[in-house]
């Protein structure tokens, strides 16, 4: 099935973000992959969420997901890392994805 | 409690509340430093349904844990490495509620007569899975994993995870302080602002049928409630019912289940598993009307077991969405097959 990343939060914007990938994988593979594409480490924070909304278990399947989230013939997954402010002044650029709260 | 849930829904939400099953955990034996007590086989818990293995880390190290082992080990000890396997061998996940462990155990390993006997997990302290089990047993990332549940639940209602991040922070830790403390009105005063409520949806111009005005103030409750106010959290009004499906043997089906399907009739437990599961659970006709064939096989392949109860093949999916799902807001229905 179609993925598409999308990157927010000043996460880098991937040259090619819409894959094919088996449904049969779990997310876990997805987020390897995505670690993969972005070239980040292992111990970098990396935050996915399904439509911008949620987190799913690293263990649900991507066909379980599809199913269930996929807009126009994709899931979209929006990513972003964890920002770190207090440089840029007072003003803190607000992620457009609701966080934990 | 000032609220308008109807009398029955918090009743079942009630019941599965406080629902326990009962567990007995064994350390195992092969990892015991030398100089710990052997005699001390296990320990029994009984643990809520809407809990987690990583909340009964603690309880487990008191009882059994400290008893066992010596002092010395026991200091050095970290609960990070601990990890908890079934007796046939298979891994316990962390983020997954023991009601649900517990019952995916009771479909692979039929018991006779069904009875409740103590589902028998092995502690193992050291060189977790990590592959497989993907977590650490951090209370916090089990919280997280918990919150992640909730809006997947909230979005899959709703079509977006408005309700679950408008509460205010306190209120949502608050519904993790719940489960942690197990405490039904804690939890309930909270989840009740996001959890959908089981009333068919009225008329749309008449609240009260009797009464085409003003519906009576003393009358019941649900049906009292301003047609905009109870469509909003209606589980009848709801997009897809959050709902995931447990085969004995492993894969987890979830897909999208409306609460009425195309020709206006409520989605029922016996169509959803009959669309899912052909195999295990003939469609029946589609119309109620239609003469039941009398050499029709009478029974089905399989049954549902729903937070423990074999459930009755027509309940309604957006009433079972409403009252029977889990602390996480989801209905994990486990197959079974029948003898």
């Amino acid at each position: 099935v179609n993925v598409l990343f999308k990157g927010v939060g000043g996460a880098p914007v991937l040259n090619r973000n819409k894959f094919s990938i088996a449904t049969t994988v779990k997310y876990q593979s997805l987020l390897v992959f995505l670690r993969k594409q972005l070239e980040s480490k292992p111990n970098d924070p990396l935050f996915t969420y399904i439509n911008g909304a949620f987190s799913p278990a690293p263990d649900d399947t991507i066909s379980n997901l599809y199913k269930c989230f996929s807009t126009d013939g994709m899931l979209i997954v929006y990513y972003r890392y964890v920002v770190k402010c207090a440089i840029f002044g007072s003003h803190i650029t607000i992620s457009s994805v609701p966080a934990w709260g | 409690m000032a609220s308008s849930t109807p009398t029955a829904t918090t009743l079942f939400r009630r019941l599965c509340w406080d629902g326990t099953v009962p567990i007995e955990v064994k350390i195992d034996s092969k990892e015991l430093p030398a100089g710990s007590d052997r005699t001390l086989e296990s320990f029994y818990i009984r643990a809520p349904r809407v809990s987690y293995l990583p909340l009964l880390i603690q309880e487990v190290k008191t009882f059994l844990f400290d008893l066992v082992l010596d002092e010395a080990s026991a200091k050095d000890m970290k609960t990070d490495d601990w990890w908890f396997e079934a007796e046939g061998g298979a891994l316990l996940k962390w983020h997954w509620p023991v009601g649900l462990l517990y019952d995916l155990h009771l479909v692979a390993h039929p018991a006779p007569d069904f009875q409740m006997k103590p589902f028998t997990i092995i502690l193992h302290l050291a060189s977790p899975p990590t592959d497989k089990l993907l977590f650490t047993p951090s209370i916090e990332t089990c919280k997280q994993s918990f919150m992640g549940q909730l809006k997947e639940a909230d979005f899959l209602r709703w079509g977006n995870t408005k309700r679950v991040t408008s509460l205010r922070k306190e209120d949502q830790d608050g519904l993790w302080e719940g489960i942690v403390e197990h405490n039904f009105d804690d939890f309930w005063r909270i989840a009740s602002k996001i959890a959908p409520s089981p009333n068919p949806l009225a008329p749309p111009l008449t609240p009260n049928p009797s009464s085409p005005t003003l519906p009576a103030p003393s009358s019941r409750p649900a049906s009292t409630q301003p047609p905009s106010g109870s469509d909003r959290d209606n589980a009848y009004s709801v997009r897809s019912v959050p709902v995931r499906i447990y085969l004995p043997d492993g894969p987890v089906i979830q897909d999208l289940v409306p609460p009425f399907l195309e020709d206006g009739l409520p989605h029922s437990l016996s169509l959803f598993l009959s669309a899912q599961l052909p195999l295990l659970f003939k469609p029946s006709p589609t119309s109620s009307l239609s003469p039941v064939d009398p050499n029709a096989p009478k029974s089905n392949l399989a049954f549902a077991l729903i937070q423990g109860v074999i459930a009755p093949l027509d309940c309604e999916m957006a009433w079972l969405g409403a009252c029977m799902s889990g602390a996480d807001g989801w209905v994990n229905v486990c197959i079974g097959l029948e003898k």
